[in-house]
């Protein structure tokens, strides 16, 4: 397996004016020569496997998107090294082009005011498709979804929904090697978000096509990323499995509990009970966080019933969404 | 070359502009209401000057000038700095330089649709109508090739310019004034909107220097010349191959600069 992406020590800088306020102000910054340098991605590395999903994720203003402009070649990194699938992308946009799909989840790549399949069409000829792969990617994406009322249907007359799921099965269309995500199922609902997913899954599982996906919402990285990488203020701060990424915290599982009487009182007698662990009350639960490094939860369990009256009780895995919202909110120790 | 991948962007462009119907129809209209305002516009400067002809063009030259410069711009305008600036400005662009085309050439093609329609809808109608209603006026000979190979031409001229003003988004951000900017410097100075004969001495000379005469003026005289001198028209033809050349090139390389621009310091 040789990498499709290969970044090494990459590092973007902007040069932004620095804004004065004011109407003066801003009649000065007409002439001002006064430049801050803003580093929004930091010495990032990183490799990429064919057939990989990857999310990528950070918090707002992160540095995600300027990556993925870099790997596009849109943007030429200030220093370091990118090479997607063999190219040097700010070199030979128009030829790594050819070689990647892109979807950017608030923009369309899609003709308007045309039906999809012009669009579809349309593509065939930039990207310069051979008819027999064309035929066959219909043939696939019909297998997959219920393709034939979309085609025929104008773009802007579409929900947001069936407009994604256009663009993305556009970008698939020729082939490429790689497809860049960014927010694919922002803004979608439910079971359209799960129709996406599955959609995204079975492409490339078919296609063997990479994927590197950035988005906010864990249920897309639950459902589809293998790997994570998280960057946030331009740096990498985690890249890895996501078997690893639940590890990493300690394998931490919260035991709920319903008593008879004051819950407060309680938590506070078990806190002594379990001194290792960390008990908290509210009116409807008592949570025992437990590190299953340290303890099982059965044995938690059987200790508290011999004292404690247990009416109902839930048993909670940490979920990505706070791993990686403790992640962004206290880094990577 | 891929001559299919043209011809597919051009398509859908036709049926694209074909879309708006209604605004096909009032582009017609508003063609029409310009046109009777140039008529009385002209006819009481002729009425003021007193005489047959001024400049050396009679009344019916210069309407028959203008109304098929009116034509012609209706077909040749195209909202390129527009479509680029707003493209800038929306981040739509990032898709576009992701095409595996020469955005510039991807532009080019994707638009060429509404030449083809604008001409059935706006150029070919008017021109039959003068050609009716002035008996003869227009020769229908040798004069009609020059004229659409100048016109083939005069579209590359005029495309280069928009693309080489609309870049200049890039810097600014801004799309308004640089687009009225150029619209009027390329409508008088192209001879759309008054005959280059009008103008006095220095202006005149200054105009048939610069390129945009070649986008309007050059391909009006050769349809309007009846006994076409082979001198003249290799002449004209060629002063807007020259340019054609000229602000391709210029166009590319500005392009190429400041895309890098972008490339570098972010969109």
């Amino acid at each position: 397996m040789s990498s499709v992406i290969e970044i090494k020590n990459v590092t973007k800088e902007f040069k932004v004016l620095n804004r004065r306020e004011g109407l003066k102000g801003s009649i000065q910054d007409l002439f001002s020569r006064d430049y801050k340098i803003v580093r929004a991605v930091d010495n990032i590395s990183m490799q990429v496997q064919q057939g990989e999903i990857v999310g990528y994720l950070g918090p707002n203003g992160a540095g995600k998107s300027t990556t993925i402009k870099m790997m596009t070649g849109v943007l030429e990194p200030t220093s370091g090294e990118i090479l997607v699938s063999g190219n040097v992308p700010y070199e030979n946009r128009t030829r790594n082009a050819q070689q990647i799909g892109v979807v950017f989840g608030q923009r369309s790549q899609l003709w308007w005011a045309l039906p999809l399949i012009e669009s579809y069409r349309l593509l065939k000829e930039i990207y310069c498709i051979p008819d027999a792969d064309y035929t066959h990617m219909l043939e696939l994406y019909r297998s997959l979804v219920d393709l034939e009322p979309l085609l025929h249907k104008p773009v802007r007359q579409m929900s947001l929904g069936q407009r994604t799921l256009s663009d993305i099965l556009a970008a698939f269309l020729h082939n490429p090697k790689i497809v860049f995500l960014d927010e694919p199922t922002i803004g979608l609902d439910v079971s359209m978000k799960a129709k996406i997913r599955t959609l995204i899954q079975a492409l490339n599982q078919e296609k063997h096509t990479t994927v590197i996906l950035t988005t906010h919402d864990m249920g897309d990285v639950d459902a589809l990323c293998r790997r994570v990488v998280i960057i946030d203020k331009g740096k990498m701060l985690y890249d890895n499995d996501m078997e690893h990424l639940k590890g990493f915290f300690g394998s931490y599982r919260t035991l709920k509990l319903r008593t008879d009487g004051d819950h407060a009182a309680q938590a506070a007698a078990m806190q002594k009970m379990l001194p290792e662990l960390k008990v908290s009350a509210d009116t409807e639960w008592i949570s025992v966080l437990v590190d299953e490094s340290r303890a099982h939860v059965i044995d938690v369990l059987a200790q508290l019933q011999k004292q404690y009256t247990i009416r109902d009780m839930q048993l909670q895995e940490i979920s990505t969404e706070e791993i990686i919202k403790k992640i962004y909110e206290e880094g990577v120790q | 070359m891929n001559l299919k991948r043209y011809v597919t962007l051009t398509r859908a462009g036709i049926m694209e502009s074909l879309q708006f119907r209604l605004s096909a129809f009032i582009m017609v209209l508003g063609n029409l209401l310009y046109l009777i305002v140039t008529f009385f516009l002209w006819k009481s400067i002729y009425a003021a000057a007193g005489t047959e002809t001024v400049s050396g063009m009679t009344f019916n030259d210069t309407l028959i000038y203008l109304v098929l410069a009116t034509a012609l711009f209706g077909f040749m305008d195209m909202y390129i700095v527009w479509e680029i600036g707003r493209s800038i400005q929306s981040g739509q662009i990032v898709l576009e330089l992701l095409r595996p085309m020469q955005y510039r050439k991807y532009l080019f093609w994707a638009y060429s649709g509404s030449f083809v329609t604008q001409f059935f809808f706006t150029f070919l109608p008017t021109f039959l109508i003068v050609a009716a209603v002035t008996h003869g006026a227009i020769r229908f000979g040798v004069n009609l090739l020059f004229f659409v190979i100048s016109v083939v031409l005069a579209v590359s001229i005029n495309y280069s310019i928009d693309f080489l003003v609309g870049t200049i988004c890039l810097y600014t951000e801004s799309i308004w004034g640089i687009n009225i900017m150029k619209q009027v410097i390329v409508l008088l100075l192209s001879g759309a909107t008054i005959p280059l004969a009008f103008f006095p001495e220095p202006l005149h000379s200054v105009a048939l220097c610069l390129p945009f005469q070649s986008i309007y003026n050059a391909p009006l005289t050769l349809l309007l010349d009846g006994e076409p001198q082979m001198q003249n028209v290799l002449q004209i033809l060629g002063t807007q191959a020259v340019w054609v050349v000229v602000m391709g090139l210029a166009s590319m390389a500005f392009w190429k600069v400041s895309i890098r621009k972008i490339t570098v310091n972010g969109g």
